[in-house]
Formats: structure tokens, C-alpha cells, sequence
């Protein structure tokens, strides 16, 4: 079994998939939180002056979603085939897109703009873009087969961090959505992580 | 052997990576060119009213970067492992980052003066510290041939796409970085992606 050492800052973020995928496939890793006054010093020994980044053997990888994707995929959590894959892969980015908007109006300068923004993200983007994901849900309650992937871990996670700052449309009218929710919440290594992770502001 | 549908606009935009790999695997498909007027009738049929999406005996696949790793790893262009894969898709996220910065400024920036400012920022800062990155990636892969491993995967492909994109707006950009210079010219002579550029239509995007 590989030495797994992830390095973050201390919040969820975007380390935060990574640490779920571990959860959900019951590897151990030592996960470390830094202190932002220790950041300058690692940043040019990481690949791309980003974290987070994941030691294994010797070899360092950045891009949270290459991580978490290798992770699941070394604990057969990213999709039995080539298709089941893609599909996995499309779930995440299509979140991605959802939490990369989210941050965009995060982030917004001015005020009155932000407020703007805010508004149409939460009433007409959100709504929308829901009612589309909750399409992709198969029968089984998952959004790729019958078992849990990275797709409902990565539906999940952003979905719990965009709803940190924004308001949620009613989740309970979409019931692709809320079957994915159970089935990641349930599942007892997500279950304890989520009881047990640091309480962070982000 | 399936049947590949490609549908897009008449662009290279966010399709080109994935013509470009199907280019290179030697996989015949249709590229389908939705002219904007026609769009609304395509849109519902999207998986996520977007484009592109790659159609593969009836299944749907959209997002450009799951479109090219899916065709990569069906012609064993992926990465040989599990931690080579990892590798050239923490590549493509990167050159991602890049394009996402550019799209910021060249389509979604109305106004001209916050524009030229962001696209200098790009230039100046940006540009040159992701590019200095990569080119070390590069060469720390056994001098840098290609990005991983000992042949050509889609990490090298949507370099190529990231540097027509880059070179279209300043072409010496990739002085400084010889390395990735001269790995964007070797992939243009690639079988099957020499063919692609010398046929494929000349858009402005």
C-alpha cells in the first residue's frame, strides 16, 4: 500500500473531493493542512505553484480533480469501463463549471454587481442548471451504473460547499438529486468523515 | 467499431481537442458543424444544452476534456497507468486554467478597455508563469519528448491546442520555452494530425 500525503490549506476547498474519495474507499492518508505563512516556501516545489497536491511514491500530483479522479480510480470508484468513465468524467465537470460560476460571483468586486449576480445565480441559474443534472441521475439512484462513483461524490461536495454561501433552490423537487445525496451521505466512510472533518470558514 | 458523432459549431474552440485525438487515434467520425441559427434546435438534445458532445452509438457525452480523455484511453492514448493518466490529465487541468483565463478576456469581457487590461495581465503575468511550469513538467518527463510516459497523450494533444490558441495572438510566445516549442511543432507531424491540420477548415476561432 503507497504512502498517500495530501497537502492543503485548512479547509474544505478544493482538496475537500480528494479527501471524500478517500473516505468513500477506505485508504488512509495523512492530511495536511497548512499554515498560509508556510505557503510561500512550498509553492515552487509544486508543480504549478498550487495546491492541493498529492505525494505517492515519490511522484507529485496537482489539479484536484486529476487527484481525485486517480484516487477513485485506485479504489475502482471512477466508472467500470471506458464509457462508465466518460460519463463519470462529464458529471465532474459539469459540477465544476456549477462551483467555478459560483466562485466567479464569490469573488465579484464591486457590491451592487456581486448582489446582481448573486440573485440571477441562485434564481435562474441554479433552477436550471438542477433540473438538467437531475436528468443525468440513472434509476438505480446514481449517476453512472448501480454503485457509488466520483460522480455522486463530486455532485455532493459542490453541491454542499456552493450551498455554504448561496441559496439552494428546494432540493426536494429534484429526486434524481436527493437518491444521490442519500446514497453518498450513507456511506459509512463518507459518514463518519463528515462527522468528523474540521470545522472550517471555507 | 462505434459510430462517433461529433457535434459543435463551425470552430475549433473547445471541439478542437477532441478532433484533434480523434485525428490522432485514427477514428472516422462526422463533424457536425451547428450554425448558430440552427442551435436552438440542437440545444434540448444536449445533455446539458451545450456543445460539444460527442454521440457514440446513441450515448451522449458532453465536456470537451471527458470527450478527449474518453477517445484517448479508447485508442490507448491515455497514459499506460493509473499514474500516468493522473499525470496528463493534471496537465490538461492545467492547460485548462490557461484557457479558462484567455475565454475570460477574449468572450467574456464586454467591455474594451477591461479587456486590453486583462489581456495584458495574461500576457505579462500569467502566460509566463504557467508556461514556466509546464516547460519543467516537460522536461523533468526523461527531457521532454512528451509529457508522460514515452509517446503521445492527450496531455500533448491539448498543448497543442492551448498553443495554436496562444500563438494565434502573439506567435513568438513560446520562445522562451524551447521545449514546448519544439514539442508543439513535432505533434503538428503526428500521423493522422498532419492530415487534420492541413484539411481541417480555417475558422478565425
Amino acid at each position: 500500500m503507497p504512502a498517500y500525503k495530501l497537502t492543503y490549506f485548512n479547509g474544505r476547498g478544493t482538496a475537500e473531493i480528494v479527501r471524500l474519495v478517500f473516505a468513500a474507499a477506505g485508504i488512509s492518508y495523512e492530511d495536511v493542512r497548512l499554515e498560509q505563512d508556510k505557503w510561500p516556501e512550498l509553492k515552487p516545489k509544486t508543480p504549478m505553484g498550487q495546491v492541493p497536491i498529492l505525494e505517492v511514491d515519490g511522484t507529485m500530483l496537482c489539479q484536484s480533480n486529476s487527484i481525485a479522479r486517480y484516487v477513485a480510480k485506485q479504489a475502482g470508484l471512477a466508472g467500470k469501463t471506458p464509457m462508465e468513465q466518460a460519463r463519470v468524467d462529464m458529471v465532474m465537470d459539469v459540477m465544476d463549471d456549477m462551483g467555478k460560476k459560483g466562485n466567479a460571483v464569490f469573488w465579484e468586486k464591486d457590491e451592487e454587481t456581486k448582489a446582481e449576480k448573486k440573485k440571477e445565480y441562485e434564481e435562474t441559474f441554479l433552477p436550471q442548471f438542477f433540473t438538467c443534472v437531475n436528468k443525468l441521475v440513472g434509476d438505480s439512484g446514481h449517476f453512472v451504473g448501480d454503485e457509488l462513483t466520483l460522480a455522486d461524490i463530486t455532485y455532493f461536495n459542490t453541491t454542499n460547499l456552493v450551498g455554504n454561501y448561496f441559496k439552494l433552490p428546494n432540493m426536494e423537487e429534484f429526486s434524481g438529486l436527493k437518491k444521490v445525496t442519500e446514497h453518498v451521505t450513507s456511506n459509512p466512510g463518507i459518514a463518519k468523515w463528515l462527522k468528523e472533518r474540521p470545522e472550517t470558514p471555507f | 467499431m462505434p459510430s462517433y458523432k461529433l457535434y459543435y459549431f463551425h470552430g475549433r474552440g473547445r471541439a478542437e481537442p477532441a478532433r484533434l485525438m480523434l485525428a490522432a487515434a485514427g477514428l472516422p467520425y462526422e463533424d457536425v458543424r451547428i450554425e448558430f441559427e440552427r442551435w436552438p434546435e440542437y440545444k434540448p438534445k444536449m445533455p446539458m444544452g451545450q456543445a460539444p458532445v460527442l454521440d457514440v452509438d446513441g450515448t451522449m457525452i458532453c465536456q470537451s476534456v471527458a470527450i478527449a480523455r474518453f477517445i484517448a484511453k479508447e485508442s490507448g492514448l491515455a497514459g499506460k497507468t493509473n499514474m500516468e493518466q493522473a499525470r496528463a490529465d493534471m496537465m490538461v487541468d492545467g492547460f485548462g486554467d490557461m484557457v479558462n483565463k484567455m475565454a475570460d478576456y477574449v468572450w467574456y469581457e464586454p467591455d474594451e478597455a477591461k479587456k486590453a487590461e486583462k489581456k495584458k495581465t495574461f500576457y505579462d503575468t500569467t502566460l509566463p508563469e504557467f508556461l514556466g511550469y509546464f516547460e519543467k513538467l516537460l522536461v523533468a518527463n526523461n527531457g521532454g519528448d512528451f509529457f508522460v510516459g514515452d509517446g503521445l497523450t492527450h496531455a500533448d494533444v491539448f498543448f497543442l491546442s492551448l498553443s495554436d490558441d496562444i500563438t494565434a495572438e502573439k506567435p513568438d510566445v513560446l520562445g522562451p520555452y524551447p521545449k514546448l516549442a519544439a514539442l508543439a511543432e513535432r505533434i503538428k507531424t503526428y500521423p493522422g494530425i498532419k492530415e487534420w491540420l492541413a484539411k481541417r477548415p480555417k475558422t478565425p476561432w
